[in-house]
């Protein structure tokens, strides 16, 4: 086996491993995004004794989940209190924090996947996760925090195999 | 009505308050509101008190239509005033009037509210229902009445003396799941034969029953504030603004200021005891203790025992609310019969109806077939070698109600409170009624300090 075969860089294999991890945190930024959009929409039917709808307004419901832009709730409600009631946040800034963050995790979603200035993409991402991770430290959420805390090191690998980033619609940046 | 109310205090309001006479319990109200002016008018809403119990009621009675929100009062005025502000101008698009004085709003809004809800620490109810029948509004008082007995006849008296409706909140009285059981289940197919015994039970976790601590302290009212509106009631001198808010977040831990956890969260289910009983009980035993929240003033953890005459014979009620422990699953309150029991709780998944092995089936499949009742399980014998089978009972089968409610648990009472504002409906709870329920609630806690039953008499109870 000579040196040269030894030193060689399994670009094809980089190549590969950079677009598994953008189709990854790009399905996981999409789909939370659009999840920030669900809800429930219920059927109820009046539940019948002695073959007549009962008087006292009984009902059997199914629940089927539903996305309406109505629906959309940027920072979970069992979230919400304990952040506002947190000194270190102010409640104009958690409202805004969260009218964006639905949106944000879509068009950072989107333009990875599509590979436009992946660069900054990974980069804004990871700021997304940090300021998300900087609330759970507040609420004393350590388990959300370990888990935000794979994410980066899923963009950092990401960053740091851009070199060999492919299929992209913008490359630049 | 117009009147004058800003020279008026709480404890003014008590004692200015006549005491009224008690009606057998369980008998329908007879009050109904006056027609509106016009049928489609809006009920004009205005709430006093916009904590956390307020969001509940808000939640519950965001859907209903024909509701015009006018004004909202609350001594804290960042974080809870501006949070009903900003709630119902974004559920609405209207403005609401705010204030920090109960008083001054009737005095100056009462005029433009048909109803008013109120939803303060215990100790304010009765002064602020009152202030508010008065002033000539329809009221809807959270549960417990008042952290006295007398607080709560006074606004039965006020209720008597304006003619106006007071519905007291014991949600689970409008709800469907607890009338079909009993009119149904308990009154029309006796499926629980003669009922002898009850069983109550609200635990929470240690988890669950800390102190409140608020983020935000700023923001909390000050002590000016919480002197002005008898936050250091029973307070042996001075209180600092810090001891205030604690107070002023804590309430229900003081005896001054509420009925601690037998009437805070025991209320519920006592009230469905003798709600379904149909009477009121005959006497009382209690222990209770401050086992592990050692400084507060109440007991961290109560059991009683109710006995009861009823017309198919004696029997007794045991409840305990305990906040050191969430054992024995959340809360319920199960009807023990010779045929069946009903556990039933406002929680669906809490609720749960067997048959005793020596029932009638063919009597149970009918209800089945008929939609009364829905069969989940046939009854399994535990077996293994630790059972005596010759002394243990045939397992029950277990059956459930034939269906839920698809709405907020608040909301049917609060859709029975316009109903009968509108002319259309009783009130499920009026005042008279529920004091005749929680009367016996208020002797809990003395007859847990005197180690002693209290054997109840017509001065105990009435209403």
């Amino acid at each position: 086996m000579s040196t040269n075969e030894n030193n060689s860089i399994d670009t094809l294999g980089l190549s590969l491993s950079m677009l598994l991890l953008r189709l990854w945190l790009a399905a996981r930024a999409i789909q939370t995004g659009i999840e920030k959009f669900a809800g429930t929409s219920s059927e109820s039917k009046i539940v019948e004794i002695d073959g007549a709808a009962n008087p006292y307004g009984l009902t059997e419901v199914t629940v089927t989940k539903a996305y309406a832009l109505s629906n959309y709730h940027g920072v979970p409600e069992s979230l919400y209190k304990p952040f506002a009631s947190e000194p270190f946040i102010p409640v104009w800034g958690l409202n805004l924090y969260d009218k964006i963050l639905g949106p944000a995790l879509l068009i950072l979603g989107i333009t990875l996947l599509l590979g436009i200035a992946t660069r900054y993409t990974l980069f804004a991402m990871g700021l997304l996760y940090t300021s998300l991770t900087y609330g759970l430290i507040l609420i004393n959420q350590s388990s959300g925090v370990a888990w935000l805390g794979i994410h980066i090191i899923m963009v950092v690998l990401a960053l740091a195999l851009a070199k060999y980033n492919k299929f992209t619609i913008l490359k630049k940046w | 009505m117009n009147i004058d109310l800003t020279q008026l205090t709480r404890r003014e309001f008590l004692t200015k308050s006549s005491l009224g006479a008690g009606l057998v319990l369980g008998a329908p109200s007879i009050l109904k509101a006056k027609a509106p002016d016009a049928a489609a008018d809006d009920i004009r809403v205005g709430f006093i008190g916009c904590g956390k119990q307020h969001e509940v009621l808000w939640n519950a009675m965001v859907n209903i239509p024909g509701i015009r929100y006018v004004a909202a009062c609350d001594i804290m005025e960042k974080d809870r005033l501006s949070a009903t502000y900003n709630r119902v101008g974004r559920a609405f698009g209207n403005k609401i009037a705010k204030y920090t004085d109960a008083e001054e709003m009737l005095t100056k809004e009462a005029k433009n509210l048909d109803a008013v809800f109120v939803a303060t620490p215990d100790f304010w109810h009765a002064p602020h229902t009152v202030m508010a029948l008065e002033a000539g509004c329809h009221v809807y008082c959270e549960k417990m009445m008042s952290e006295t007995i007398e607080g709560a006849r006074s606004m039965v008296d006020a209720m008597d003396r304006t003619g106006k409706l007071c519905q007291i909140g014991h949600q689970r009285r409008s709800n469907p799941r607890y009338q079909f059981a009993l009119n149904e289940l308990i009154n029309k197919e006796h499926i629980c034969g003669q009922i002898i015994n009850m069983n109550g039970q609200w635990n929470r976790a240690l988890s669950s029953s800390q102190d409140i601590v608020y983020g935000k302290p700023a923001n909390l009212p000050d002590a000016e504030t919480l002197r002005k509106y008898g936050f250091n009631a029973g307070a042996n001198g001075q209180l600092s603004e810090q001891e205030l808010q604690h107070r002023f977040l804590n309430w229900r831990f003081y005896t001054s200021l509420s009925g601690g956890p037998i009437s805070d969260l025991g209320a519920h289910q006592i009230d469905i005891f003798n709600w379904f009983m149909g009477t009121q009980p005959k006497s009382v035993m209690a222990s209770g203790g401050r086992s592990y929240f050692k400084d507060r003033e109440h007991f961290d953890n109560v059991m009683c025992i109710f006995e009861y005459d009823t017309p198919f014979g004696n029997a007794r009620a045991f409840y305990q609310v305990l906040t050191t422990t969430s054992a024995g699953g959340g809360y319920y309150e199960t009807f023990m019969g010779t045929d069946g029991t009903i556990e039933i709780s406002e929680r669906e998944a809490y609720t749960n109806i067997y048959k005793e092995s020596g029932a009638d089936g063919a009597k149970w499949d009918n209800l089945v077939r008929r939609g009364l009742l829905k069969k989940e399980a046939v009854g399994q014998a535990a077996g293994g070698s630790d059972a005596i089978a010759s002394y243990a009972s045939a397992p029950p089968d277990k059956y459930a109600l034939p269906g839920g409610l698809n709405k907020p648990p608040h909301q049917p009472h609060i859709e029975n409170f316009f109903a009968a504002i509108r002319g259309e409906a009783e009130l499920t709870c009026d005042a008279r009624h529920a004091l005749e329920s929680e009367a016996p609630i208020y002797w809990v806690n003395p007859a847990a300090n005197s180690h002693e039953i209290i054997n109840f008499t017509e001065e105990h109870l009435h209403a």
